[in-house]
């Protein structure tokens, strides 16, 4: 074997093991994130979606419940209407496991208050994610390559957010990216080989009942597969040995064992079958439109913008990553091509360091296949926009790898720089371009929290940038949990505040958590609640022109700002001030 | 070349280079240097963190802006900001004294002077475009003022609207619409222009036909102080002010709720201008016309007063959340500034 940055050179039939201490390792980073994102969880009030997917857990939880005590009369259709019908526009895999969570906080009080109960499940998925690219990237581009790929998708600002949550936009990229693996393993006419096939048909069933997103992926797989197919054809032609399977079985796996597993992660399902799938399918085949602010113009309607999830990436990851990912995509250009065309088009001299060829899996295609389907649908001008960058999220573990690649790369800069000057040259070089590399995302995360989704980074000019080129602020409400403290101190005796895009749900689970007082009551009456506040969203303008005319008067409360930029806007109402001034008085 | 392994690498070796291709050889292995300038670019992307979060002007510097401006502050003035987003904040400090006919303005006819709390280098929208006549900082917040002259606004009719006549028009019948102090209603995304506790009621059967002035969030979705003036049909309301001086034009605006708009796809309205009852000026608004300025002259009766009413009329009243800003102007016309 022949060191290349301290990869070991693949041999042509095996491939880069990942040994028990790389899943050690991977371990260890799942638990640190799942407990880094336990630990500033309280920061962050729960988002509108997170309040209705609480909604649907305790109605699920009250089902299990039933089955657990009168199985014959939870499964009746009735009962299953009654306890899965809520939020039925999505599937149940992780509302259910949220439901579980928080049966286990009812019964044994294992979280310190009812919200972590319910986010619990997802930053758990958070945490086997990055567990999931580091081992993911020890196969592929080596072990320095994973580590950093892991690193760095943790410490995207945007991801560290929603890796938060009670949603499934985090989990749906882990099953994505597991389907991924499993399906990438299940290639080689390895021994393993049939047991990779069946994971991948039963991962594929758990990314359906995830969300919808896994509808797309085994286009990218057949795409892929073809490609591979077609390349392991012309390889065995030229008198290579048999490597690649000519036989999809992963596909039979993913169209048999994908749907009955989905069909069994589901109950609302197992009756009406095929009405409730064709409502499901229809939903999101008819997604409303909602509106998204970009460079100052309010979309809600198509055609929307192609530039958008390529700009917000831009905008939103760390720019060192994406330099280091495109730098290693460029690198790796011959690795995209079929061989001969490679050979043709981009002679190796182009290519300075090194041989780069297509492995016979065709790993990088599929890696850029992976990276670039998330986001070419949403770039297709009749897809809403509506979620900041989570729609295409399961981009980013792809794009986390490449970036791992370039810090391999990086590293080798730099060891050939200083030779052995140095004592242990690879490990002090790998760790000091470690620390280098990743200080942008560690720095760029932790300033973003806890305002994340109003968070851009330096191409955007930061936060004051974005607001001047007009970008989304923020949306789902959740910035009203960092005014928690100054409702307290201006409401000793309770009051009413009316909460703009901030759910009831969510506000009552600040009270569940205990961070807010009782007496501090949502409100459905703008014009007659002691507080009125504002979600600074473009399309949330006229929310503020009508409390200037139900208050008259235009003049804040108080203005929550991050990095100087209004993220909400609170407004007293006259009468109330009277009654506080002249209790003051009294 | 055959494609090697089930598993891709990242190669550590460089090929030997042909004789012929030694040159181009060589300036590419001078790039692979490239990647070295990663960390560096690490190290810019921090900096850059620290240097954006320390120009964000503290609080203090606001308020100390806020302090020297409305000391200087005259009746007339106009004060904004700068970057549009920092609104919000200027009202906190200064509130009390920007006024929504400030903050909604059609333009800036009304003012005689612009004070502009400014930060990050920026200047409003519609300042004029040369050099304010008046620059200080405090601290990160510059304080800019902008002088524009005498004002050609001789008659606000938003302003004064409270004391017009309001009437619902029905065949030869002319039914007075009362002022009535009530409650305010309404609020939400989507929910359209909130209903003010004090307005001109029309018809209690519609409880969308009355009068007064509002913050309307116009096509662009900015703020319109107007006031709002839903058609009933064909047959319109009518806001007549008595006695106005008149000068030699009047200016109107007018514009429908943004969501009621933005479709392009509900009818047309008609505003007639009328000065004693002969009509001096019209407009049409349709979808997608947004804010829309039309200017009627009223020259022919220099230096005199009379009666000016408003109708407003749409043959299908549906979603036709209607709002104008209108007045009288005399003198020599500013320059339009960039809406």
């Amino acid at each position: 074997m022949t060191p290349t940055f301290g990869v070991p050179a693949v041999s042509v039939l095996a491939e880069p093991r990942a040994t028990w201490r790389d899943h050690l390792a991977g371990l260890l980073m799942c638990v640190v994130y799942v407990a880094v994102l336990l630990a500033t969880a309280n920061d962050l009030a729960m988002a509108r979606d997170e309040s209705f997917y609480v909604d649907a857990a305790q109605s699920y939880a009250g089902w299990f419940e039933q089955l657990g005590s009168d199985r014959a009369a939870a499964m009746t259709p009735e009962a299953i209407t009654r306890g899965w019908s809520y939020n039925h526009e999505h599937p149940a895999l992780m509302k259910a496991l949220f439901a579980f969570s928080w049966m286990a906080q009812q019964k044994w009080h294992v979280f310190p208050n009812d919200s972590l109960a319910f986010r619990f499940p997802g930053m758990v998925t958070a945490g086997l994610l990055l567990w999931l690219v580091y081992v993911f990237g020890v196969r592929t581009f080596g072990r320095a390559a994973g580590a950093f790929a892991a690193a760095s998708l943790a410490l995207m600002p945007r991801v560290f957010y929603h890796a938060h949550l009670d949603c499934f936009d985090v989990p749906i990229v882990f099953f994505l990216t597991l389907v991924t693996y499993c399906y990438w393993r299940s290639l080689t006419l390895s021994r393993f080989r049939w047991f990779w096939v069946l994971a991948t048909g039963v991962t594929y069933g758990l990314a359906l009942a995830t969300k919808h997103n896994a509808w797309l992926l085994p286009g990218v797989l057949v795409i892929h597969w073809v490609w591979a197919a077609l390349g392991e054809v012309r390889a065995r032609r030229r008198g290579g040995v048999r490597e690649v399977s000519l036989v999809p079985w992963w596909l039979l796996a993913i169209l048999t064992l994908g749907p009955l597993v989905f069909y069994a992660s589901w109950p609302w399902i197992w009756h009406e079958t095929l009405p409730r799938l064709r409502e499901y399918a229809a939903f999101h085949l008819h997604h409303d439109y909602y509106n998204m602010e970009y460079f100052g113009r309010n979309y809600f309607w198509p055609p929307f913008p192609v530039s958008y999830p390529f700009v917000m990436t831009a905008f939103t990851v760390p720019v060192t990553t994406l330099v280091l990912a495109l730098g290693a995509l460029l690198r790796r250009t011959r690795a995209f091509l079929p061989a001969s065309l490679a050979e043709r088009a981009l002679p190796q001299f182009l290519h300075a360091t090194g041989v780069i060829r297509a492995d016979r899996r065709a790993t990088d295609v599929l890696f850029l296949g992976a990276l670039l389907q998330p986001m070419l649908v949403i770039a297709l001008p009749s897809t809403p926009i509506f979620g900041g960058t989570k729609h295409w999220f399961a981009a980013y573990p792809f794009l986390a790898l490449f970036a791992g690649v370039g810090f391999v790369y990086v590293t080798r800069g730099f060891r050939q720089l200083v030779g052995q000057r140095i004592p242990s040259p690879r490990v002090v070089v790998r760790a000091l371009a470690a620390l280098v590399l990743l200080a942008p995302s560690l720095a760029e995360t932790a300033h973003s929290h806890p305002f994340a989704l109003s968070h851009y980074g330096m191409l955007a000019g930061g936060v004051p940038g974005a607001a001047t080129l007009g970008m989304n602020r923020q949306f789902w409400g959740f910035t009203t949990g960092s005014l928690v403290p100054w409702f307290k101190q201006q409401m000793p005796e309770g009051g009413t505040v009316w909460l703009c895009d901030t759910t009831w749900g969510a506000w009552r689970m600040l009270q569940r958590d205990g961070l807010l007082p009782e007496n501090i009551r949502a409100a459905g009456d703008l014009a007659h609640a002691d507080y009125a506040l504002v979600h600074h969203e473009k399309h949330f303008a006229e929310v503020d022109f009508q409390i200037w005319v139900a208050f008259g008067t235009s003049t804040p409360a108080t203005v929550l700002t991050y990095d100087g930029v209004p993220i909400v806007t609170v407004y007293e109402n006259p009468a109330h001030a009277r009654r506080r001034l002249a209790r003051r008085v009294r | 070349m055959t494609q090697a392994s089930t598993s891709p690498s990242v190669p550590a070796a460089a090929p030997r280079p042909d004789g012929a291709r030694q040159s181009l050889r060589a300036r590419l292995a001078s790039a692979r240097h490239l990647w070295l300038l990663v960390p560096l670019l690490a190290l810019i992307e921090v900096a850059s963190l620290a240097v954006r979060v320390s120009r964000v002007a503290p609080h203090s510097d606001w308020r100390a802006a806020a302090t020297f401006v409305r000391a200087q502050q005259r009746p007339g003035d106009l004060i904004t900001s700068a970057p549009a987003w920092t609104d919000p904040v200027l009202r906190l400090v200064l509130g009390d004294r920007v006024t929504l006919a400030q903050t909604g303005r059609s333009d800036t006819d009304a003012f005689t002077r612009m004070w502009a709390l400014s930060v990050r280098g920026e200047r409003p929208h519609d300042a004029p475009p040369r050099d304010p006549d008046f620059e200080q900082a405090f601290g990160r917040v510059r304080v800019l003022r902008w002088d524009l002259g005498a004002s050609p606004v001789r008659f606000d009719l938003v302003e004064h609207v409270r004391e017009a006549e309001v009437v619902r028009v029905e065949g030869d019948r002319e039914l007075p619409c009362p002022w009535r102090v009530g409650s305010a209603e309404g609020g939400g995304v989507g929910a359209g222009t909130e209903t003010p506790a004090a307005r001109f009621i029309c018809d209690p059967r519609r409880p969308w036909l009355w009068v007064a002035p509002v913050v309307n969030e116009d096509l662009s979705l900015e703020a319109r102080y107007c006031v709002y003036q839903h058609p009933p049909g064909a047959e319109p309301v009518r806001v007549t002010y008595h006695d106005v001086s008149l000068g030699t034009r009047l200016v109107l605006y007018g514009g429908v709720y943004a969501t009621h708009e933005r479709m392009g796809e509900n009818g047309p309205i008609d505003v007639a201008v009328k000065v004693d009852g002969i009509v001096v000026g019209t407009m049409t608004h349709r979808d997608l016309d947004g804010w829309k300025r039309m200017e009627a002259a009223t020259a022919e009766r220099p230096g005199t007063r009379g009666d000016v009413s408003i109708e407003v009329t749409a043959v299908n009243p549906n979603l036709r959340t209607f709002c104008w800003a209108a007045r009288t102007e005399d003198g020599p016309r500013r320059p339009r500034s960039a809406p």
